[in-house]
């Protein structure tokens, strides 16, 4: 978000009690949700649960306080992106001694399931009905991850996200973001909006190469996040050239072009999930909205705000963001107009903006808590156990 | 109309809550159930195919799946042949023996391993045909899906690739 253009987010929107009020309720359904990481045994499990539910629900309290999303959001989700690796590599560590996975845990379905693959198994599904991935159908006491599990949590996200999964759910996205956000002015602020595409390219490529070959090419040769999750044990001149992918990727679109274009460049311009994601973006009830009539298209305060180039002059001609808008709430903050507004499809825009945000925030608050909450807890948990 | 969509509206925008608070605690065990009676199982690139036979020894068996074929012609993975020595803890120090691989009561090929107690102790596998069947394979460790040998648990997986 551009300096100049920000309005001040500390500003309070509303009074702390009437904030208070409207917290509670997202206190009391997440704490029903956070219900089993509170009862897990042990003092350091539990303080960890505590600490991610109360760091959800006061950033939860300051989006209420301030009327702002995005900031508050943006905590929350770079919290997960750095502190997702933590805990999974953690515990990848505890279980073989090595992010590396052997051959022995794949033949034996031991891969935890990541929704990256959701997109490659649809057509070897469909046709043979069978999953091109080494993990299992059902949780295991070694692979809770399972393929059932990931699943349901994307149906279950895309009915209530749509695309905001990326803003709210993804895992790695905050790394993205987090890098994007450190440097104070864009040393590349100019990129060509064709880039836009190549996700689309991406996934309809890795969809057709892996229905053309069964196997799950993305996972295999493109992508980045394998560097701080887990990638195929390197044994040969292959193996060996897939991690140096991995790494080339993860260092060139996560951290240095984020860092230089102050943009979600991975997010926006490579991820071939975010695309397949784009198609869901009508699943969601929710959605940002421009009101014409208020906006004059003259600031552009919006295009140059959006994290993923979402906002073109098209879209304030139209009335809305592209499909690859990921629900963020950067252009509803920064918009001096009140014009770029929070919006229930089937009602006139602009009407209640604010009802229509804390509609959406408690429906996607709920869910990250449940999702990026419990993840945060693991994390923190193993980072206490390491000081106590 | 308009009254009537907006009502509709705000009604699903609850019912997104609704669902996003009620949906973890009821949602993943439903589609769990429905998962698991379907008939979607684990590509056998992965899981080695299903078991053909199972051929007894002193102490131990030998489970021989059936063919995995490969799947397409741009398939990275060729057509191998799993067999499973079981329980590993009950294995000879060294194994080299004849198995029939089709069923047609004729050995296929000679397979020779050493198989420690120490489960992290590398493992690798000769394989010699005596049919037109397999591929030869000498001292191969973890080369590829269609290609290794490694301890799952306590037993000792082999894939020999078919011609």
């Amino acid at each position: 978000m551009p300096d100049q253009a920000r309005r001040s987010v500390l500003a309070p929107r509303r009074g702390t009690g009437r904030s208070l009020l409207l917290t509670v309720p997202m206190a009391v359904f997440t704490l029903l949700l956070f219900t089993p990481s509170l009862r897990q045994p042990g003092a350091a499990a539990k303080l960890a649960a505590l600490l991610a539910w109360t760091f959800m629900i006061a950033l939860f309290f300051l989006m209420m306080r301030t009327g702002q999303t995005y900031r508050w959001r943006r905590i929350f989700f770079v919290a997960l992106g750095f502190l997702f690796p933590i805990g999974f590599v953690w515990d990848l560590i505890a279980l073989r001694s090595s992010m590396s996975i052997p051959m022995e845990r794949m033949i034996s379905g031991d891969t935890p399931f990541c929704f990256m693959v959701i997109p490659m198994t649809l057509i070897p599904a469909a046709l043979t009905k069978t999953i091109i991935f080494p993990g299992s159908i059902l949780p295991t006491p070694s692979n809770p991850h399972s393929i059932a599990m990931m699943v349901a949590l994307w149906l279950l996200a895309t009915v209530i996200l749509g695309k905001a999964w990326c803003s709210y759910g993804c895992f790695f996205g905050g790394l993205d973001e987090g890098f994007s956000s450190i440097a104070k002015k864009a040393r590349l602020p100019k990129i060509n909006p064709k880039w836009r595409m190549a996700p689309w390219a991406i996934l309809v490529a890795i969809v057709l190469l892996s229905a053309a070959t069964f196997e799950p090419v993305y996972c295999m040769w493109l992508c980045p996040f394998k560097t701080v999750t887990e990638f195929p044990q390197v044994r040969s001149f292959e193996t060996a050239l897939q991690f140096g992918i991995f790494i080339t990727l993860f260092l060139g679109l996560v951290v240095v072009l984020p860092f230089l274009t102050k943009r979600r460049t991975q997010c926006a311009f490579f991820c071939p999930f975010g695309a397949f994601q784009s198609i869901f973006s009508r699943t969601s009830i929710f959605d940002v909205r421009i009101d014409k009539e208020k906006c004059g298209a003259g600031c552009l305060l919006c295009r140059n705000s959006c994290p993923t180039l979402a906002i073109d002059q098209d879209a304030i001609r139209a009335g809305k963001p592209l499909s690859t808008c990921m629900r963020c709430g950067a252009c509803v903050d920064v918009c001096r107009k009140d014009a770029a507004v929070w919006h229930i499809k089937g009602t006139p825009v602009g009407v209640k903006p604010e009802q229509a945000r804390l509609l959406y925030l408690y429906a996607a608050w709920v869910f990250a808590t449940m999702f990026g909450g419990s993840i945060i807890a693991n994390s923190l948990h193993k980072l206490i156990g390491l000081i106590v | 109309m308009k009254r009537l969509t907006a009502f509709l509206a705000y009604t699903v925008a609850v019912l997104t809550i609704a669902v996003a608070v009620v949906g973890p605690l009821v949602w993943f065990g439903v589609f769990s159930r429905a998962a698991a009676k379907t008939s979607l199982r684990i590509d056998s690139t992965y899981t080695g195919g299903e078991p053909a036979r199972v051929i007894s020894r002193q102490g131990y068996e030998i489970v021989v799946y059936k063919p995995v074929r490969k799947h397409t012609p741009l398939a990275t993975t060729g057509s191998f042949v799993q067999m499973v020595w079981k329980p590993a803890s009950a294995l000879p120090p060294a194994i080299s023996e004849p198995v029939d691989l089709d069923g047609d009561g004729q050995p296929d090929c000679v397979v020779s391993f050493q198989a420690p107690r120490d489960p992290k102790a590398k493992l690798r596998v000769t394989v010699k045909p005596l049919t037109a069947l397999v591929q030869p394979m000498n001292e191969v460790g973890k080369e590829s899906f269609s290609s290794l040998i490694a301890r799952v648990n306590d037993t000792i997986v082999v894939r020999v690739p078919l011609r």
